[in-house]
């Protein structure tokens, strides 16, 4: 090392604040982003992107998987990351609040136990008894042993704080409590909150998708054009939720009220009642089609849709083509109303036909004896996405709770904000609207409000004595990080958990500690806990400097036993 | 709080501008002087000194941009830490820095006297300014701020080798316009 280089290294101390600034402060292209909706909502345009992208809409799975330990502080980058858990923070900071927590990760959903056939055969109470009787023949086919070991991949998580109020006054303070999920999942993620074993009632808040969008190509092992927002890109690493939540834009816009559509004007064109003949291969009538062609400007109009899943979208000379396939008795689709939603000035000259398929093509066959209902009247876009949403939304409920006696964990005025937000956000109807919903069908963003990632919070409501102390307690199921098996990667097998110790939090913690109930179940691969299993450290104190902390774990191969229990 | 509030406090003589400067840029100090120092203790301490000298410059000082000023502070604090710590704490923090800009370093000798760091610092600025967003903020966040190559990478969504592969095609074009400039440091 020469003197000339430290020389250099000292001199860049000079370089202008400009510089200095832009380093400190800029994003390159990776940065997460959200769409603050409140805002956007304000200045809704009416622009629909070019659509050329129809055929990537699958998102990819990512196969480029880092080395274990490749992240910033040494943990891993997983291809599936599950968010670190986060810390407790108070609606509004309080200064004579201080805290203690103690957060403990327990392994026991990793301990294996028998089911048998029967119990699983027993556990379908919504089917009738010879259905039942049905899977347990299937079972018994499947495991002749009578039954399997089976065990989980996520851990319990009890975030633990014991809150003193230093003030002279007794406190009530309003609780929120962080936590990435998606609307899915919030029935098995969402935390319970006790008040010394109490449970308390808790409020509900749901932050925006927390992930952003990416190209056809990125992510793959393929070189390609990089850029784009066709596929979903969801957060990767605890930094992300870092940029989300620090500057406290992203839990405020999670607080702020349901933007209102209502006064967004748009024309409905509605059309029941399709008909037609049946589909026949043999006659050239593969998939009987309505089509609904019209003109249009696309600097002044915007065209969402539901129902329909054909289209051609031709910006040069104004026109649209939207279609949909004749429903048939029995198909899940029969009896569906569709919709075309024009926001901005209206649409001119429709036509509407029947075609022997749903091409879009100019030379496919137009076809005799197909008809549909069109209906035109003019409404408002909450009155609208409302009518059509809410019925979907039972019916998925509905569906739920068929399939597996679940219901849907959230209410559907819950779950419309969502749809609103990621609309505003990221819809047809935006500034910058992703490539994933320029063709401008509604269900592709219902799809995806229910699916994406989000930080969420449950609210409850303590009072803390003048000079005394109340132990709160958060339990919550957290899903595992990791690589997907058919990647070969490096961490295969490998779980990763995580926690930050600060992050998105007003409250003042005095200490931080962490206690693994590993339960004999892993070894650790990767940490910066200080966990010590052989000589049996299980608690440490966390370094408040640390921001994050990680825990990699693989399952201990004899932690399985080899046959059913004796008893 | 507004940089210029809290630039505001500092005139006042109001010691909450210390308060507001360490909520605001703390964290970004503590971490600039940590990649230089690569040690904890010695980092809070700079910036603890940091707000002292923030403190008694101002007045009269009245710096345009805040978040600049402060980590020009840091910086150059932490350097002079780091050199007396030298002899006991090697290959670490700021010594990784420097070894890199190894490569950065004229191969030509200037007959002239040696550049001002100030000079040299607008040499680099100028060769900055050539540079795309993108590579002139990764090239500052590793040699200014002492940024990890892995986070980089992270940031800007590629692999550490890639980022690395990318820092050395900068250290070498930045070796070439010293030269073009005929600094001598």
């Amino acid at each position: 090392m020469s003197d000339k280089s430290e020389r250099l290294f000292e001199a860049m101390s000079e370089l202008s604040d400009r510089k200095i600034d832009e380093g400190a402060t800029y994003s390159p292209k990776r940065r997460r982003h959200w769409r603050r909706w409140t805002a956007l909502a304000a200045c809704l345009v009416v622009v629909v992107l070019g659509v050329g992208a129809f055929t990537g809409l699958i998102p990819l799975l990512r196969i480029g998987a880092n080395a274990g330990g490749s992240g910033t502080d040494g943990s891993s980058v997983f291809m599936s990351y599950a968010g670190p858990v986060f810390p407790l923070t108070l609606q509004e900071a309080n200064n004579s609040i201080v805290a203690q927590r103690d957060i403990t990760l327990d392994f026991s959903p990793w301990m294996p136990r028998w089911q048998s056939n029967e119990e699983v055969a027993a556990q379908r109470t919504w089917l009738t008894g010879v259905e039942r009787q049905e899977v347990l023949e299937q079972y018994n086919e499947w495991y002749p042993e009578g039954g399997r070991y089976r065990y989980d991949s996520h851990i319990l998580v009890t975030d633990e704080y014991a809150l003193t109020n230093t003030a002279k006054e007794d406190q009530t303070l309003t609780l929120l409590y962080p936590f990435a999920s998606s609307l899915n999942a919030l029935g098995w993620s969402r935390p319970t909150l006790r008040v010394g074993g109490r449970e308390l009632e808790t409020g509900l808040y749901v932050g925006a998708y927390s992930g952003s969008f990416e190209g056809t190509w990125d992510g793959t092992l393929f070189e390609g054009e990089e850029g784009g927002s066709v596929n979903l890109d969801y957060a990767e690493s605890w930094e992300d939720y870092k940029t989300l939540l620090s500057d406290g834009s992203y839990l405020a816009n999670a607080l702020a009220s349901t933007p209102s559509v209502s006064d967004v004007k748009v024309t409905v064109y509605e059309f029941t009642d399709p008909y037609g003949p049946e589909a026949d291969e043999e006659a050239g009538v593969p998939n009987p089609s309505i089509r609904v062609g019209f003109d249009l400007d696309y600097g002044k109009t915007t065209v969402l849709s539901y129902g329909f899943h054909a289209g051609r979208y031709d910006r040069e000379n104004g026109t649209m083509i939207r279609g949909f396939s004749i429903p048939e008795e029995g198909d899940s689709r029969y009896g569906q109303t569709c919709y075309l939603l024009v926001v901005g000035e209206d649409v001119e000259n429709m036509t509407v036909g029947g075609y022997v398929t749903g091409g879009t093509d100019p030379d496919t066959r137009e076809l005799e004896g197909c008809g549909v209902s069109v209906e035109r009247y003019e409404s408002d876009l909450d009155t609208m996405l409302r009518q059509i949403l809410e019925p979907a939304w039972e019916e998925r409920s509905q569906e739920s709770y068929q399939q597996d006696g679940r219901e849907l964990n959230v209410d559907f005025e819950v779950w419309y904000r969502a749809f609103l937000e990621h609309l505003l956000s990221y819809g047809v109807v935006s500034y910058g609207a992703a490539e994933r919903y320029s063709a401008g069908m509604l269900e592709e963003l219902e799809n995806d409000v229910s699916s994406v990632d989000r930080v969420c919070w449950v609210e409850a409501e303590v009072t803390i004595p003048a000079g005394g102390s109340v132990t709160v307690s958060a339990q919550m199921n957290k899903e595992e990080s990791y690589d997907f098996y058919c990647t070969n990667s490096e961490n295969q097998g490998v779980s990763g958990y995580d926690l930050v110790t600060a992050l998105g939090s007003n409250l003042r913690c005095t200490e931080q500690t962490a206690t693994l109930e590993d339960r004999g179940q892993v070894e650790i691969i990767r940490q910066n806990f200080g966990f010590d299993l052989e000589n049996g450290e299980k608690t440490v104190m966390l370094d408040p400097g640390i921001e994050h902390y990680y825990l990699e774990v693989k399952r201990l191969p004899s932690s399985i036993p080899e046959g059913p229990p004796t008893n | 709080m507004e940089d210029s509030a809290i630039v505001a406090l500092y005139w006042q003589r109001d010691e909450g501008a210390i308060t507001a400067s360490d909520e605001k840029y703390g964290g970004l100090c503590r971490s600039l002087s940590q990649n230089i120092l690569n040690s904890l203790q010695d980092a809070e301490e700079c910036v603890n000194d940091t707000w002292h000298r923030a403190w008694v410059t101002m007045p009269p000082q009245r710096p345009s941009s805040l978040r600049a000023y402060l980590a020009r502070i840091v910086r150059n604090l932490s350097i002079d830490r780091w050199r007396t710590r030298h002899s006991q704490k090697r290959g670490e923090g700021m010594e990784a820095l420097v070894l890199e800009l190894e490569d950065c370093v004229p191969a030509v000798q200037s007959a002239e006297a040696e550049f001002e760091a100030k000079e040299a610092a607008a040499a680099i600025d100028r060769w900055l300014d050539t540079l795309s967003r993108e590579d002139r903020v990764a090239f500052v966040r590793r040699y200014w701020f002492g940024e990890r190559v892995d986070a980089l990478a992270g940031q800007c969504g590629c692999t550490p080798k890639q980022m690395a592969g990318r820092l050395f095609r900068l250290r070498s074009g930045l070796r070439r316009a010293l030269e073009r400039e005929g600094v001598n440091l």
